[in-house]
């Protein structure tokens, strides 16, 4: 991959790639990576962030207000859910995740769902 | 031996579902207006499908990763959610045209009042969609969408000049922008985005690794290729009937008239057969796109694999996607010109999508050994040109033409 030795491309690698949970099921994207570190320091990646209430930060400027309106604000684990760095397993051409999507509170919108489409026949 | 015969399976489906209503629009208006001269931009429009399908396939086997996801990764979160937004409303247009298709073809086999048979259309390709396996829709219209192959024969039975099909093979001009709207139009109906969104998806919702590298150049070069010359016949056979007379074939039951011009009630009832299924798995084709695009995008669980309640957010979109387009339908519009439409915004949006899977599938980093070699390298990029010259040229010659009707 983009790794040189210990060093990895993290917008090429991770930014937009999908999260897959420990059963298997796709579970959202990495919208968004959160860094900690100081001034003068290195950033550190500390957790990806995912859901659609961080889509406006990823708009033009000019755009941001009605991104926010279109896709949610982002309220910490209501649209924008947030998995700490340790949570991910190995990235392959996925990001594998060490725990279910339900106890990451990811997945929620299929959660949700899933009880009136399984009234479907045969579904 | 199973290999083999699962390979000739494959090729046979992709020919019987090349075929969607903007094939069977643009061909036959092609045909009548321009005789053999716009043959020539069938095959350069099979052979982009050919080179764009070829890539998404092995993107899919090697990667593991559809359209979308690579639209999303490539060409950062806006201009993904733009070629988003845009491939949403042209697979609304698209389903919409291909599901009134239906309906006519419907109309036209069992006399019964549109209305009645855009409902049933809607409604029976929904439940097709749900109730069979992904293997088996792509058969079922595949196979019975070969019917098609009666133009192939009609196309030789009238005894066309091979000199002038010859010469409408060889690239040639013509200065009128109607002629150039139609070449834009042949191309662009050859090479709809919504076909590879589907086979990339389709790719791995069947599982393909490394192993399935053949399947893939078979189904995309051999199905494609031969698909392709459904609508070379479509445009013969137009040319012969059409033309002559100066009919416009601009209503769907005309083009159906070709075949029965050469074989009587039982061609006219193999094209209405041919016409029925490819205009009605294109329709299943566009809706799971649909869904295929928003969930690839989003990151949500997707695919037929999964089942409706392992995939709830996908079933109910693909589902939306029939009640609007049926919608869309029952106000009355002719499906012909949202073909029309559909055809002409797609090749618009089309380089959004091609240039993230060139980029991906020439990359070392993610296809290792498998990435595009030299020759797929320079048909690849020389087909960005042609798809962008295409893209700019498609809305002005739309609006100068009126829509090929000026």
């Amino acid at each position: 991959m983009a790794e040189q030795q210990d060093r990895m491309d993290l917008v090429y690698r991770v930014l937009d790639d999908q999260l897959v949970d420990v059963e298997g099921r796709r579970c959202g994207r990495a919208d968004d990576l959160e860094f900690e570190g100081d001034l003068g320091k290195p950033p550190v990646l500390h957790a990806i962030l995912s859901g659609s209430g961080v889509w406006y930060r990823r708009l033009p400027l000019r755009l941001r207000p009605i991104g926010e309106r279109i896709f949610g604000s982002g309220v910490l684990g209501r649209d924008e859910i947030r998995i700490p760095w340790e949570q991910v397993d190995h990235l392959d051409t996925v990001i594998h995740l060490k725990a279910k999507a339900r106890d990451l509170g990811l997945g929620k919108g299929d959660d949700r769902l899933s009880p009136a489409i399984a009234k479907l026949p045969r579904s | 031996m199973k290999k083999l015969l699962q390979i000739a399976l494959g090729i046979v489906a992709a020919v019987g579902g090349f075929v969607d209503i903007g094939e069977l629009v643009f061909n036959t208006q092609a045909g009548a207006d321009f005789r053999f001269r716009l043959l020539w931009a069938v095959v350069v429009g099979v052979i982009g499908i050919v080179v764009f399908a070829e890539m998404t396939g092995r993107v899919a086997a090697i990667a593991g990763r559809p359209v979308f996801d690579v639209v999303r990764m490539r060409m950062g979160f806006t201009v993904g959610l733009i070629t988003l937004i845009a491939s949403l409303l042209i697979n609304l247009i698209t389903l919409a045209a291909e599901v009134g298709g239906v309906a006519i073809v419907l109309q036209l086999l069992f006399d019964v009042k549109l209305g009645t048979m855009i409902l049933i259309a809607a409604l029976g390709l929904l439940l097709i969609v749900h109730f069979t396996p992904f293997e088996g829709i792509e058969r079922i219209f595949g196979y019975l969408g070969c019917a098609l192959l009666v133009y192939v024969v009609a196309a030789i039975h009238l005894g066309p000049s091979w000199h002038e099909v010859g010469q409408g093979l060889i690239p040639n001009w013509h200065p009128s922008a109607l002629y150039a709207y139609f070449v834009v139009g042949v191309i662009g109906a050859a090479l709809v985005p919504y076909e590879v969104y589907f086979y990339s998806s389709g790719g791995i919702e069947e599982g393909w690794t490394e192993k399935d590298l053949g399947i893939n150049r078979a189904n995309a070069v051999l199905g494609f290729g031969l698909g392709g010359i459904l609508s070379i016949a479509l445009i013969m056979v137009s040319a012969q009937v059409f033309a002559p007379v100066q009919v416009d074939p601009g209503y769907l039951g005309t083009t159906a008239l070709g075949a029965q011009h050469s074989f009587g009630e039982t061609g006219l009832l193999l094209a209405l057969l041919g016409m029925l299924f490819a205009v009605g798995g294109a329709a299943v084709e566009v809706a799971m796109s649909g869904a295929y695009t928003l969930a690839q995008f989003a990151g949500w669980e997707w695919g037929k694999y999964r089942g409706a309640r392992g995939a709830p957010r996908f079933t109910l979109t693909w589902m939306i996607f029939f009640a609007l387009a049926f919608v869309i339908v029952e106000t009355g519009v002719d499906p012909v010109i949202l073909t029309e439409y559909a055809v002409i915004f797609s090749v618009v949006a089309l380089p959004l999508t091609y240039l993230p899977v060139l980029l991906i599938a020439r990359d070392p980093t993610y296809m290792g050994d498998r990435a595009n070699g030299i020759v797929g390298n320079v048909l690849g990029w020389l087909y960005f040109v042609i798809i962008l010259v295409v893209a700019l040229a498609a809305v002005p010659l739309m609006l100068i033409t009126q829509a090929g009707s000026g």
